[in-house]
């Protein structure tokens, strides 16, 4: 706690922005991703920039599934490309992009919701078991052909001439998916957390750390349980959407186990339950995928060897070391840093 | 109408795959019974399974490869070592974490064996040295015969499941195997080395897994990346036998065999059958024979959590 201030009031104490400096450096670091385009910022940046909002929302919403509520979901990739189907069916009714995502987010947490049942009776590692044959399942259903006339299609392209609302708003700019994406993030950010310091964050922990506990207390553990599979497979299919937008063209190739896999790197890495632990995460997670694939990629024209493959080898072993390593997260690592260098030379 | 010859022939293959489905359903129940990890990699490692003989029996990485008996053994063998090693190096610092950790790091050592292989040999499929491919099919009664490749995986399969069974049973070996999963304190107290027993269980499974990924290969003329489903398809068979149950992990990996083999003659494709009442052909289209276990492991979830044989967890505050 920064010297000379109080708090006064129980609304302040419990403020997203607490503290002078994270008022100044809100008002200040803002405006920052706004600008950051007019700066001369490169096309393939700014695209790396938009991929990193738009994982940043689903990994968001497996941190509120994950993180808050502690159930252990390996749904990952079905999620998204539920999102990004229903998303690319949509559009083609010509509603517009938000609406079309706003129901490709409601589709995957129905779809999350109904895999959620089970915890009804089972936990743990069984909802693991089921939503891992929902993926196999999802990545199956979405390359049969016979099941077209419910996707569509295992292979669309979308088109980015559409407008945000009906035909309001047109998209067809270079940027406004940048923008699109960062405002979405920040709007979801938001949400994760101001759900983390309400009473249904709070419950959410308590089912998270000791349901049979929190059911003693009066929580209803399947109800809440539900809830956070539906919050946070809502925001898991709209950035499959949102992803399917980004892109232009969608493939079951897309969302396979591998991206699962991709964003619990980002949330381990980060922190599991706290927001901006998920935002660094998928920040720096991106980052290092990009640069490791040119190198990558370098090294197989060099060599004529296939090293891109060893992409899931090298993220395989940073999950594993960070497990072993610091199991909360680079932010708890970086909170204790702090907390050493306050008080170097004497650690008491 | 279904004809019987037909039925039978898939039957038998059904089982056969069943059998085969079963040790690396069988070392995952082990591990998990022994050391409580929930190995979500099974798939890969019968994956490293069936591509070490591929990399020791066949010329495509070495200049002199082994025969192909020899690099069946030396790719069991390392298989028993790879398990040591897991466990030392990897497993043994995740005592006491959460069941997320441990999950997540074996789905994490998924993608590193796959990403490996994938490196060394790409992404495609490689056939077996010819010593372990056969040309002819036996003729089993009634009319139904299955290739020879296919029935010497199946019966070696049976053997070492029938091995393990008379291995936990009656040596002294299996029996500490069993105390220290039933009570690991009481098998300490009784001075049993848990450290040197949990070893034993990674070697074991892993060395059975191996196994299970070189005939899954051999039955199908050699390996491709289509072995990493097993991974998933296990989980129907352990379920349903009740998660810490071996002689339920056998029975349950049968099942699954069999519904996977029906499930894809019958419900896709040409010979796709009629429903009886609705009168609809029942086509589901390519591939769901390996999507009809995993339906029926969400309905074990959901119906019998724990399975046939497994043991009903009472949970205390």
């Amino acid at each position: 706690m920064p010297c000379g201030e109080y708090f006064t009031s129980y609304e302040s104490r419990m403020g997203l922005f607490r503290w002078r400096i994270q008022r100044v450096a809100l008002v200040l670091a803002l405006p920052i991703p706004f600008i950051l385009p007019m700066l001369g910022l490169g096309g393939g940046n700014i695209s790396l920039l938009s991929q990193m909002f738009i994982f940043a929302i689903a990994v968001l919403g497996l941190n509120v599934i994950l993180g808050y509520a502690g159930e252990i979901v390996l749904a990952q990739g079905a999620f998204m490309a539920i999102g990004a189907y229903a998303t690319s069916r949509m559009l083609t009714t010509g509603v517009g992009l938000l609406p079309s995502m706003v129901v490709g987010g409601l589709m995957a947490a129905l779809v999350a919701v109904a895999f959620g049942l089970p915890s009804f009776r089972v936990k743990g590692f069984y909802i693991a078991i089921s939503t891992l044959a929902l993926q196999f399942i999802s990545e199956w259903f979405f390359n049969n052909s016979r099941a077209e006339w419910i996707h569509g299609g295992s292979q669309q392209q979308i088109s980015s001439d559409i407008g945000l609302i009906g035909p309001l708003g047109d998209l067809g700019g270079d940027l406004t998916i940048y923008y699109l994406a960062l405002v979405a993030m920040l709007l979801f950010a938001m949400l994760s957390l101001n759900l983390s310091r309400t009473g249904i964050g709070r419950t959410f922990r308590a089912v998270h750390e000791n349901d049979l506990a929190a059911a003693v207390l009066g929580v209803n553990v399947f109800k809440n349980k539900l809830l956070a599979f539906a919050i946070g497979g809502f925001m898991i299919g709209f950035s499959g959407g949102l992803y399917a937008f980004y892109i232009g063209f969608i493939s079951p190739d897309y969302f396979t186990l591998a991206l699962t896999l991709e964003h619990y790197v980002m949330l381990l890495f980060g922190g599991l339950g706290r927001v901006w632990g998920a935002l660094i995460g998928v920040g720096v997670v991106t980052i290092l995928q990009d640069i490791l694939q040119s190198i990558l990629q370098s090294v197989s024209a060099a060599t004529g060897l296939n090293a891109t493959s060893l992409v899931s080898v090298f993220f395989g072993m940073i999950i594993i070391i960070v497990l072993a390593v610091e199991p909360k997260g680079v932010l708890a690592a970086l909170g204790q840093l702090k907390e050493y260098l306050r008080k170097w030379p004497y650690a008491y | 109408m279904v004809d019987v010859v037909t039925f039978l022939d898939i039957t038998i293959s059904g089982i056969g795959l069943g059998a085969l489905y079963a040790l690396v359903a069988m070392g995952f129940a082990l591990i998990y019974k022994v050391t409580g990890v929930l190995n979500f990699a099974q798939g890969e490692l019968a994956l490293v399974g069936a591509y070490g003989v591929v990399i020791l029996g066949t010329s495509s990485l070495i200049s002199t490869p082994l025969p192909a008996v020899a690099a069946v053994g030396a790719t069991i063998l390392f298989g028993i070592i790879l398990g040591i090693l897991l466990e030392r190096v990897i497993f043994r610092q995740f005592i006491g974490e959460p069941v997320l950790s441990v999950i997540i790091v074996t789905l994490a050592l998924g993608g590193i064996f796959s990403g490996f292989i994938r490196f060394l040999l790409g992404p495609n499929y490689r056939s077996y040295p010819e010593a372990l491919t056969f040309g002819f099919s036996i003729d089993l009664p009634l009319g139904t015969s299955i290739s020879a490749a296919y029935a010497l995986a199946v019966s070696l399969a049976l053997v070492v499941v029938i091995a393990l069974m008379l291995f936990f049973r009656y040596t002294v070996t299996g029996s500490i195997l069993r105390a220290a999963a039933s009570d690991e304190q009481a098998a300490m107290v009784l001075g049993v080395s848990i450290e040197r027993t949990i070893a034993l269980a990674w070697a074991l499974s892993i060395g059975i897994t191996a196994i299970g990924g070189v005939l899954l290969a051999m039955s199908s003329g050699g390996a491709g990346f289509s072995i990493v489903a097993t991974g998933i398809i296990i989980f129907a068979a352990v379920v349903f036998g009740g998660l810490d149950s071996i002689p339920g992990a056998f029975i349950g990996a049968i099942i699954v065999g069999l519904l996977q083999e029906l499930g894809s003659f019958y419900l896709e494709g040409g010979s796709a059958i009629t429903a009886p009442i609705i009168d609809v052909k029942l086509n589901f289209g390519a591939g769901f024979g390996e999507i009809l276990p995993l339906i029926f492991l969400l309905v074990v979830i959901v119906v019998k959590p724990y399975g046939l044989f497994g043991t009903e967890r009472i949970e205390r505050l």
